[in-house]
């Protein structure tokens, strides 16, 4: 099979690429193991404002939509996060004081919405907040299993009966100005958040759960759908195997699924993440990039990898494929001229030239588009 | 009585502490136990778990050895909710000497200890996660026990006997009236506040730190810290105890425990100012994972959870300072007859598989002081949550039909199980999924265990223990603490240092899975939860 390029793993990076060059009528496919990076999205695009049109117009036109307001992302621990772009779920405030008083609503035992934290944290700014709870008959089921109560399990409850939840909410609610409610809503279908909206007497802000983040899942659905729509080709669950790297070019790649079926291309976009999609591999004594052997820089003491305190930055998570200016991946030193490199493979090796996490899946994606186009060359 | 009087003030809530105090409550003496940081946070719990049978020692101390063999088959009656009877092998590899074999089965039979010859295929068949080159294999009656479910079970049981429990409490001092101690000095590191207690007898049973306890005491005790390190793995590979069949070595011993298994250990000496902050080195990892391979090849490609390390409290057995004179065996020192100093005694050395006699030895030494003549019954005297035959047994005797969760619970709580709450769904929902904590559990926990922050939680349900090392249920835990607290800070700050503690084991071990688990863990918590 022949396409002008084959991208290597369909998260955030390899989906904004993919979709970039559908529209722009290249013919492209993607290879995705399943496994990506947007079941754990915090809503939160971390990119410069000055991205933020071209970023929104190409999930809008996939049919999700954004917000593009300077202010405070409220996290679920209560603390605040600086955004400029954010998915709609996310509600983006001027300030901390949010409120004057909040009521924070979620469902009995759902133990992965942090109300407590969430409350405390704004009564510190002056918000006042009273926790309530909501049980609904039809999420009994749920509770047969001790593991059922999490966030996309309550989301397909929620698709069918969310309109009961906000006549308890309407029961609960008495004078206050906001009504805070778990990301558990719209997982098929995002316009159910404008109706929750419209139904509720205060205004509402949906707050984020423990992983698996239902914008986030919502969002790549939408996205995937997007491509395919487009075009493209989408080949789910599978896994490239192999790689014809010679002289500097990739002539094609195999996958398990297609078995002797060879993907040949002019462009090769490697877009398979960090350590936790296997995109780079650790053992005692190596760090490596698994499909092509590209290069990377980490210290031969492992002991250097790390450091002591958690929440410091940790060495291994700046460690990644290296890459020339145009973000070619290098392999022996050498840029393999029709490779390229995007997303969180890189590690924090482009942090200065294209921001972390989201950010970086997204804007490493518009550059290396822009340049196979042939518009930044 | 005034309020911070007392017949016995203990100093140290490890496992030697905690039986010491339940034996002297038993015995109807006032009893103090106070404890700098949270029950077994030393040795106790930082060792391989294993009920030894004694047989590792037969060759070099049958003192020891005896010793053992009679405390396991104790364990095995007043502790059954603690101990799995697994069995043990202590197995000969081509490289090994099979005549070692002939004097180690004698030296265990003149021990007390049943040693029986296995023909290596037998072995094999009894146990398949042994290196099948093996050339011997001998069974024992070796088991695990899980040193924290000990230790909160003495400790609940001194306190059903009547006696007070001080955690995060130091002592910084003591109350001298000329030769004799009369109390001690503590803060509160919870409250801030110090305050002093009062007692005939203050038992120095703080391990390693015991030197620094007899430092305040102002007597000099010798001791030699010795770091062990081990490293946990992600699955039970093998069912039955693993030793090699040779001169104790670095590395032989692997035991199967709940969920996981134990590889250990290691033995160096480290100076006394180490031994709050032991790390596990790369070359103790390397080794640990070569010579884990040999007693059991499947941990080469079995996911490693922790490092983590613990210091054995050797000691000098007499006024030796040089240290030539080391002894693992167990060390009661009455410091009016070797020093001079009355209302003092320290209990030391000694291991996890013979607490109960070192807190009998030290027991009979203060009644015999304070003129009490009653005689020790916790060998007879079933702790907390003993009884029945196994978990299932017992769980079926608590509800009719029990589910996996009550099973779970029973596994680790024994019959006290049936003081959790499970009746409702709500109480059965999961919070730690890898080692199926219910809620009931962990409210159970807060209420009866003295609980303080999710790391004692950790210790006293295998909260955050399992594969995700508290990524997932370190925050639900949080969240729940926060509530029963009032103190939604306290608890937020809880979540960082109980992250960075579960970090500390992960790092030396940082590669593979360890790693693309401890990425997600820094994406969950810095960029989705906001931490």
């Amino acid at each position: 099979m022949r396409f002008d390029t084959v991208i290597i793993g369909g998260g955030l990076a390899g989906l904004t690429a993919g979709i970039s060059l559908q529209e722009a009528g290249r013919k492209t496919a993607i290879v995705s193991s399943g496994q990506n990076a947007m079941h754990f999205f915090s809503g939160n695009f971390e990119s410069p404002s000055a991205d933020r049109d071209r970023i929104a117009a190409l999930f809008a036109a996939a049919g999700v939509r954004t917000n593009a307001i300077d202010g405070q992302m409220l996290m679920p621990m209560g603390t605040f996060r600086d955004a400029s772009l954010t998915l709609e779920d996310v509600t983006v405030f001027p300030d901390r004081h949010v409120a004057d008083k909040a009521l924070i609503v979620n469902f009995t035992g759902f133990h992965d919405f942090f109300s407590t934290f969430i409350a405390d944290a704004l009564e510190q700014d002056g918000t006042a907040c009273r926790i309530r709870f909501v049980r609904l008959p039809e999420m009994e089921h749920l509770r047969l299993s001790p593991s059922e109560m999490r966030s996309v399990n309550i989301a397909r409850a929620m698709d069918e009966h969310w309109e009961k939840v906000v006549a308890d909410i309407r029961i609960l609610h008495k004078d206050e100005d906001l009504i805070l409610l778990p990301q558990v809503f719209g997982l098929k279908d995002a316009s159910v958040l404008d109706k929750i909206r419209t139904a509720l007497p205060a205004r509402v802000a949906f707050i984020g759960t423990m992983p698996p983040s239902v914008p986030g899942i919502r969002t790549q659905m939408l996205l995937k759908r997007r491509f395919e729509v487009l075009g493209g080709t989408y080949l789910m669950g599978d896994e490239v195997t192999s790689a014809a790297l010679h002289d500097g070019i990739v002539s094609s790649v195999t996958t398990r699924n297609l078995d002797t079926v060879r993907l040949f291309a002019d462009h090769f976009i490697l877009a398979t993440g960090g350590y936790f999609s296997k995109g780079i591999v650790t053992t005692p004594t190596q760090v490596h990039e698994p499909l092509f052997g590209l290069d990377l820089d980490f210290p031969e003491n492992r002991s250097a990898w790390y450091r002591a305190d958690f929440f410091a930055d940790q060495p291994f998570m700046n460690f990644g494929v290296k890459t020339d200016e145009a973000l070619h991946a290098l392999k022996d030193g050498e840029p393999v001229r029709n490779l390229f490199a995007i997303g969180s493979i890189l590690g924090n090796t482009r942090k200065e030239d294209f921001g972390t996490a989201a950010g970086l899946a997204i804007r490493t994606a518009f550059a290396v588009v822009d340049n196979i186009k042939g518009e930044n060359v | 009585m005034k309020r911070n009087e007392y017949d016995v003030i203990i100093v140290g809530g490890g496992i030697t502490g905690a039986g010491t105090a339940r034996d002297c409550a038993m015995r109807g003496l006032r009893v103090l136990l106070i404890e700098r940081h949270d029950i077994a946070t030393g040795a106790t719990g930082r060792n391989h778990g294993l009920l030894h049978s004694g047989a590792r020692y037969a060759v070099t101390d049958q003192e020891s050895a005896n010793e053992c063999i009679r405390e396991n088959m104790i364990l095995r009656r007043i502790a059954s909710h603690c101990v799995d009877e697994t069995d043990g092998f202590f197995i000969t590899l081509p490289e090994d000497d099979l005549n070692y074999q002939a004097k180690f089965v004698e030296s265990c039979l003149a021990a007390g200890i049943s040693a029986e010859v296995i023909d290596p295929k037998e072995a094999l068949r009894m146990e398949p996660a042994l290196n099948p080159d093996l050339i011997g294999a001998v069974k024992v009656p070796d088991g695990s026990v899980d040193p924290f479910r000990l230790c909160a079970s003495n400790m609940v049981d001194a306190k059903i006997h009547g006696a007070q429990v001080l955690l995060y409490t130091e002592v910084t001092g003591f109350i001298k009236d000329g030769d004799t101690i009369k109390g001690v000095r503590t803060y509160n590191h919870q409250t801030h506040k110090a305050v002093e207690y009062y007692a005939n007898i203050t038992v120095n049973a703080a391990g390693i730190w015991g030197q620094h306890i007899a430092d305040l005491a102002g007597v000099k005790i010798g001791m030699f810290p010795a770091k062990g390190a081990l490293l946990i793995f992600a699955h039970r590979v093998n069912g039955i105890v693993i030793n090699r069949c040779r001169k104790p070595a670095n590395a032989d011993i692997l035991v199967p425990g709940d969920t996981v298994c134990i590889i250990g250990t290691t033995s160096t000496k480290i100076p006394f100012e180490e031994c709050d902050e032991v790390r596990v080195t790369p070359d103790e990892v390397n080794l640990l994972v070569e010579e884990g391979a040999k007693l059991a090849p499947a941990l080469a490609s079995t996911r490693i959870l922790r490092a983590y390390a613990g210091v054995r409290p050797l000691v000098s057995a007499d006024n030796d300072p040089s240290g030539r004179n080391i002894s693992r065996g167990i060390v009661c020192l009455d410091h009016e007859e070797r020093d001079g100093l009355k209302g003092f005694v320290t209990i030391t050395g000694g291991k996890l598989m013979t607490y109960r006699l070192m807190a009998e030895m030290v027991t009979d030494l203060v009644c015999r002081k304070l003129s009490v003549d009653k005689a020790c019954e916790t060998a007879e005297t079933p702790l907390p949550g003993a009884g029945g035959k196994n978990f299932r047994e017992v769980a079926e005797k608590i509800w009719e039909n029990p589910t996996t969760v009550q099973k779970a619970a029973v596994a680790r709580l024994g019959t006290t199980a049936n003081r959790v709450q499970t009746s409702d769904s709500l109480d059965q929902s999961l919070i730690c999924e890898c080692e199926e904590v219910s809620v009931g559990e962990i409210n159970s926990a807060i209420e009866r265990l003295d609980v303080s922050g999710l790391t004692d939680l950790r210790r006293r349900t295998r909260l955050g223990m399992g594969t995700c090392q508290g990524e997932l249920c370190g925050c639900r835990a949080a969240g729940m603490l926060a509530k029963a607290h009032g103190c939604a800070d306290k608890a937020r700050d809880d979540l960082k240092d109980f992250l960075t503690e579960r970090w500390k084991g992960m790092y030396p071990i940082g590669w593979g899975d360890a790693l693309r688990e401890a990425e997600y863990t820094q994406w969950v918590y810095k960029h989705v939860l906001g931490v």
